[in-house]
């Protein structure tokens, strides 16, 4: 977020003729196939937006690509999981003690308690601080020759879930040597980014002293293609093996057997502005509740790759389902009486217009006056957080920043969020979530969010619409992609062709 | 970019070839229709030829590579995709200066001589080249820098689309380099164009020894403006008696059928009523806008010396960048989107009028008429925009699809035409992604489109009604004589 300026305008005037001119390189590095396993072809959705800071959206780049790691990482359950820390103990309210395993960095030296204690003290000192650490103070120190004790200012009982998130990951002394975080060669991952073009291409060759064993794929060669269905094009015409993040207007072009479907815990909501216009007004909010139709949307917008919008956490969310609470105390729906309301939404995702048309038409059955308003979601932002807007149309990843429940409903949903799209303050809700929040129990823990769940929904702030399948695109050679819930990872040890 | 040039300058050929074959065989006074082939190549919005290439030849047949940017055989279906549209628009600049050219004394000359046809014609294009050329300098630079569509979906690293993110993303430093880039790019092809005409015109213009390129007659009026209206008519006419808003998702993509003759979109909506209840928000805007243009440009081609730098420096700015300005500057309100394709709109009819107007200036005729005793305001009233507003018209009718078209591109900011909106170019924007599955749903608007600048650019000769066939036979003035001598028609 702090780019050297002056080097990046000389840098972009030397580009420029090469832009204009000539050709990008190709991203092949080596002879495809070879006796050592032979490089996979990626194709993924977002280009790096901040030369791949481990801080900001490009760390879920880093960590789909196997290149970085973190002290701990999140199962199929959604539980914490030893990853570079080989366990943990909670000493007492706010001091947490982890053991690292035996690992090295991709440069060559050792992953000591000296180390991640640097790192995690780095993230913390990060402008903006990353998205897991928001509204949390923490101190790392080394504790001995194989432990770190990580200390927060309040008590954190999710605080391993915490450490899943990609913004978390350890690199070593030598990436914060720079004005800029660098990733390259410093992370513990699988594979090691050897090359960098611009936002169009990065090459990946494996790391052979990986802790977790050697990658069978010997590199992978990364392209970014934001175009959907350019980006499916790429698999169809075998320039790539895989392709992520398959938009669904394009999925019936690709195989039936290079399409795979993943449940995802991205929950397609309704947001509706709770502190201005006319959505202020609870009993239009129910309105509006009951004359949306997820199911509709789930099986016609989303052809099929979603389910209908149960909650905020959908059925990816394993442990869910058979903790849902209803929510209490919604309001009676009123009529809604011709009142005008304007909707607005994002066009980076594909599919959002058109579920912001349908539910216009499924609003203006029910009595309300419906204006759309589509953008580029940077222009959005903003004016929706100012509470312009009488709702939104956004998918979230309710479990990608942190892995913890409680804490998307804390940013989301609370007075003090960050994140508030809904501009809900709302008492009963906060109470729940802060009871939620202390929780430490992993069980207990997941009870309460779900009762958070009933308050946030009881306020009827949040329509839940469909939760989203990812479609990723693999070609019929590649064994062993991970498709991943939690949207983190892609290309792991096994992934080969 | 090259090989887009390339393409553009095949394009341009064939859409003119007929002419040329006409004119160098003495045989223009035979000439009727054409054109609207050009016009609604021209209409074609690039993003549906770069995406139907990449589809067809990229992935279905597998003949070239459908995206990536790394040799020459890269090059092919995004040089086709820039190419033909803006080919087509300069082809059909060309032809309309033509006959002029033919008609001038030495192609007379010439053919008195016996010197063969092929020479004549090469001489002709020499001969109108230059009132081309800024035009070819800013479709350069356009192709450069506005060219995001085309970048996005054959995965080009491009330096529009390398702006455009610095700009949504508030990159300033990359911003600034890449509009300093565009910037500098501009100029020099405005140089480079500039001197290429002083090369290939300079001694005339100087002696003032040129002759108007008036075409010997007026545009014999013709049928096909009935025909492409009326097909249009029927088609706004039959959507108007149908919902374009009712959505039904169960019907969601399609085909032709009885109940829905063009088909529905995605979600299940009839894209024959969209397109007919679209047609006013498209015409309305593009019309006003074009008009507007037309006037803002054949104003500011009329002073060359403060619109020429003007011209070049909003040149390099892309259209939806432009479109980002003035949101910063006015804000977004209902007239944003309008007033940023208009501050980029008149760009090329302005460097038009302004090369017609050099060229005019030093015709024999205007020295005539200077010395007896005309003053300016005589010479600009009675000589000067008779000659140079028909060209210049015709070539804002002929880019009034592409204003169309640019308004769209500003939706993604979240100016210009929202959803559910029927409008045109949104129509074609929001079916792209479904062209492979729904074909229709993209054909319908774009062929709408395609239609309207057909009309637009032969209604511009008139219209011939069926009944008198010959009514307007009588007006015109004696061809040859008086067109050598360069009186208006």
């Amino acid at each position: 977020m702090r780019p050297p300026r002056r080097r990046r305008v000389v840098a972009g005037l030397l580009l420029a003729p090469v832009l204009t001119g000539c050709f990008a390189s190709n991203g092949e590095t080596s002879d495809g196939k070879s006796a050592d396993g032979s490089r996979l072809r990626v194709a993924l959705a977002f280009p790096p937006a901040e030369n791949f800071s481990p801080y900001g959206a490009d760390a879920t780049l880093l960590s789909r690509l196997g290149v970085t790691e973190g002290l701990t990482k999140l199962d199929a359950n959604g539980v914490a999981a030893p990853a570079l820390a080989e366990s943990w103990t909670r000493e007492n309210d706010r001091n947490w003690l982890f053991t690292l395993r035996e690992a090295t960095f991709q440069d060559g030296t050792d992953v000591t308690p000296a180390t991640v204690a640097a790192a995690l003290t780095e993230a913390t000192e990060a402008e903006p601080v990353t998205a897991a650490l928001s509204g949390i103070e923490l101190t790392a120190k080394a504790k001995d020759d194989r432990q770190v004790r990580v200390t927060t200012e309040d008590p954190d009982p999710a605080l391993p879930l915490r450490l899943t998130s990609p913004g978390l990951a350890i690199l070593s002394a030598k990436a914060y040597g720079g004005k800029r975080v660098n990733p390259v060669g410093t992370a513990t991952g699988p594979f090691e980014v050897t090359k960098v073009t611009g936002t169009t291409a990065a090459t990946l060759d494996r790391f052979d002293g990986y802790w977790g064993g050697r990658a069978q794929a010997s590199g992978i060669d990364a392209k970014f293609i934001a175009d959907g269905s350019a980006r499916t094009n790429a698999l169809r015409t075998d320039q790539v093996d895989m392709a992520e993040a398959v938009p669904v207007s394009q999925a019936p072009t690709l195989d039936k057997g290079a399409r795979r479907e993943t449940a995802t815990t991205r929950t397609t909501s309704l947001l509706l502005n709770t502190r201005t216009g006319a959505f202020k007004d609870p009993k239009l909010r129910a309105a509006a509740r009951e004359a949306v139709d997820g199911s509709v949307l789930a099986k016609d917008v989303y052809e099929g790759y979603a389910d209908a919008g149960v909650g905020i956490f959908g059925p990816a969310v394993t442990w869910a389902a058979g903790k849902r609470v209803e929510p209490t105390g919604r309001a009676r729906a009123a009529d809604a009486d011709g009142t005008s309301i304007t909707i607005a939404t994002y066009d980076n995702r594909p599919e959002l217009p058109e579920v912001a048309q349908v539910l216009q038409q499924q609003l203006q059955k029910a009595g309300f006056e419906v204006k759309l308003e589509v953008r580029e979601y940077s222009r959005l932002e903003s004016d929706a957080l100012a509470g312009k807007f009488d709702a939104i149309v956004g998918a979230r990843n309710s479990l990608l920043d942190t892995g913890d429940p409680v804490s998307i409903m804390a940013s989301d949903f609370t007075c003090d969020g960050s994140y508030n799209l809904a501009l809900l303050c709302d008492k009963k809700v906060d109470q729940a979530v802060a009871a939620a929040a202390k929780e430490s129990d992993t069980v207990k823990r997941q009870q309460a969010a779900m009762n958070a769940e009933a308050a946030i929904l009881g306020t009827d702030a949040t329509v839940p619409l469909v939760h989203q399948k990812i479609i990723t695109g693999v070609a019929d050679s590649v064994q062993g992609v991970i498709l991943d819930p939690y949207e983190r990872t892609l290309v792991g040890t096994g992934t080969r062709r | 970019m090259a090989a887009a040039l390339v393409v553009a300058a095949a394009t341009a050929a064939a859409v003119c070839a007929r002419t040329l074959w006409l004119g160098a065989h003495r045989r223009l006074d035979d000439r009727r229709g054409g054109g609207s082939l050009a016009a609604m190549l021209a209409a074609l919005p690039e993003f549906l030829t770069a995406s139907v290439l990449a589809v067809v030849v990229g992935v279905h047949l597998g003949w070239l590579p459908a995206l990536g940017w790394y040799g020459p055989q890269w090059m092919v279906l995004p040089a086709l995709a820039l190419g033909l549209p803006a080919g087509a628009l300069l082809g059909r600049m060309l032809d309309d200066l033509l006959p002029g050219a033919f008609a001038e004394p030495w192609a007379l000359a010439a053919a008195a001589r016996g010197i063969p046809g092929r020479a004549t014609a090469r001489q002709a294009v020499r001969r109108c080249i230059p009132g081309l050329l800024p035009n070819l300098g800013l479709f350069v630079v356009g192709l450069t820098g506005g060219a995001v569509t085309v970048e996005q979906i054959f995965d080009i690293p491009g330096l529009g689309r390398t702006t455009l993110q610095a700009a949504i993303a508030q990159d300033l430093p990359v911003l600034q380099a890449g509009t300093l880039a565009l910037v500098l790019l501009a100029a020099v092809t405005g140089a480079l164009a500039r001197l290429a005409a002083r090369l290939l015109i300079g001694p005339a213009l100087r002696d003032g020894a040129l002759h108007s390129l008036h075409r010997p007659k007026p545009p014999v009026p013709r049928r096909t403006p009935l025909l492409y209206g009326t097909l249009l008519l029927a088609v706004v006419a039959l959507g108007l008696t149908r919902d374009p808003l009712a959505l039904d998702t169960g019907a969601r993509l399609r085909s032709p059928s009885w109940a829905h003759p063009l088909g529905t979109d995605a979600l299940g909506r009839d894209l024959l009523a969209r397109i007919g209840h679209g047609a006013f928000t498209t015409l309305a805007l593009a019309v006003t806008i074009s008009a507007a243009a037309l006037l803002a440009g054949l104003l500011l081609g009329l002073l060359p010396r403060f619109s020429g730098p003007l011209v070049d420096t909003v040149n390099a700015i892309p259209p939806v960048l432009a479109g980002l300005l003035v949101a910063g500057v006015a804000g977004s309100g209902a007239a944003t989107p309008a007033l940023a394709v208009a501050a980029v709109a008149w760009v090329p009819l302005a460097a038009h009028t302004t090369a017609l107007l050099e060229q005019e200036r030093a015709t024999t005729h205007i020295t005539a008429t200077k010395g007896l005793g005309a003053d300016n305001t005589y010479l600009l009233r009675r000589e000067l925009l008779p000659a140079v507003l028909p060209p210049v018209a015709r070539h804002a009718l002929l880019r009034l699809p592409g204003v169309a078209l640019a308004l769209t591109a500003l939706g993604f900011l979240g100016l210009g035409a929202q959803p559910p909106d029927p409008e045109w170019g949104l129509l074609l924007a929001e079916n792209q992604p479904y062209a492979e599955r729904a074909p229709w749903a993209v054909l319908a608007p774009a062929t709408a489109l395609a239609l309207l600048g057909a009309l637009a650019v032969t209604a511009a000769g008139g219209v011939r009604w069926p009944r008198s066939p010959f009514a307007d036979g009588a007006r015109q003035p004696k061809p040859a004589v008086a067109a050598t001598v360069g009186e208006t028609g």
